[in-house]
């Protein structure tokens, strides 16, 4: 990867080539941490813009695997540094999991009866209790 | 926490394919599309825990939201139809203005969060020293590990100390977890039921039962 620092020299004009170098080739925790918020910014904007219901709950399910990075991340990097019950953050991932399955299966009741009743999955039409 | 080597490779080329799908199930038109997307998305994810070292919350990931929870949603598409989404007769996304808000009010977040809020907490937890000895450790207690059967990989106590874990510290929230789910999968069955079905099970209000019958809809089963 040596051959890229002269483009990293055009990017940082300062020292800091080296360093953005070697923090590509040996990614830490806040790389993991920067990947898990653009995860759940990218399911945020579903969530907002997306018409279909069904689309929307997929992007809670991004929303929710983003976060469990974040939790997944910070117990590696507790067991690294030796933090006091480094596994809790996988602990909390588990249960995570549940709570998107249950939710999932419970979503997706509502929007079958939704549609039985309605006929539509578009979030904007269903303003039945908009006054 | 320091990657080196081909994990760091292996790190770059699964963050972006989950971006990349997270993406694309975003702005996919047909929802089976979507949902295809969002399962690549979700397994680059779960390599990004085999990296981290989690290797059951990895397994769970597969097994729990690509193998139920995706399932789910791909049944669901199949019942209700979106046709129109498909063929472009509807628009998938909300008004303009709508998604233009929504879309400068992120980015702001975003921008804040990757280039601000990150990096200056990263700093501060930034122990080079203490990382480079517990890296060391690692490696080492990693090389006393037993060899699996094939001889090349390690058996790690990994999943056992989570297991542990779970059962040591969550035992509580375990059970009520499981509660949760008797609770998710009868209030699904009930929402999900067809009327027809609710008049066989005799769990129907009869004035719900009179009105359905003279707006001409056939009831009887």
């Amino acid at each position: 990867m040596n051959h890229l620092s002269p483009f990293f020299a055009l990017l940082f004009q300062d020292g800091r080539a080296s360093t953005a170098l070697e923090s590509i080739k040996h990614p830490d925790l806040s790389k993991f941490l920067v990947i898990a918020a653009i995860l759940f910014i990218i399911g945020v904007a579903g969530v907002l813009t997306r018409r279909n219901i069904i689309v929307i709950f997929m992007s809670i399910e991004l929303i929710l695997n983003a976060a469990n990075l974040n939790f997944i991340a910070f117990s590696r990097y507790l067991q690294d540094t030796g933090g006091a019950n480094p596994l809790s953050g996988q602990v909390f991932t588990v249960f995570i999991i549940v709570v998107a399955a249950a939710e999932a299966a419970i979503g997706l009741g509502i929007v079958i009866a939704l549609y039985r009743n309605r006929e539509t999955i578009w979030v904007d039409e269903i303003d039945i209790m908009k006054w | 926490m320091i990657l080196s080597g081909w994990e760091s490779v292996f790190f770059w080329v699964f963050s972006i394919a989950a971006i990349l799908a997270g993406l694309l199930t975003v702005m996919a038109r047909n929802a089976v599309h979507s949902a295809l997307f969002l399962i690549s998305s979700l397994v680059s994810v779960a390599a990004l825990f085999i990296l981290l070292g989690a290797e059951f919350i990895a397994g769970v990931q597969i097994l729990v939201y690509v193998g139920g929870v995706m399932v789910l949603f791909l049944f669901v598409i199949m019942l209700v139809n979106v046709g129109a989404e498909e063929e472009g007769r509807a628009a998938i996304f909300n008004r303009p203005p709508q998604v233009i808000a929504a879309l400068v009010f992120l980015a702001l977040l975003a921008g804040v969060l990757v280039i601000y809020v990150i990096p200056k907490g990263a700093r501060a937890l930034q122990e080079p020293g203490k990382q480079q000895q517990a890296a060391k450790a690692r490696e080492a207690s990693e090389q006393k590990l037993q060899t699996g059967a094939t001889g090349v990989s390690r058996l790690t106590k990994e999943t056992e100390r989570v297991g542990t874990s779970l059962y040591t510290y969550a035992a509580l929230p375990f059970e009520i977890a499981s509660v949760l789910l008797l609770v998710a999968i009868i209030g699904s069955v009930m929402l999900a039921r067809t009327l027809k079905q609710e008049i066989a099970a005799d769990d129907v209000d009869p004035d719900v039962l009179k009105t359905s019958a003279s707006e001409g809809e056939s009831v009887e089963s």
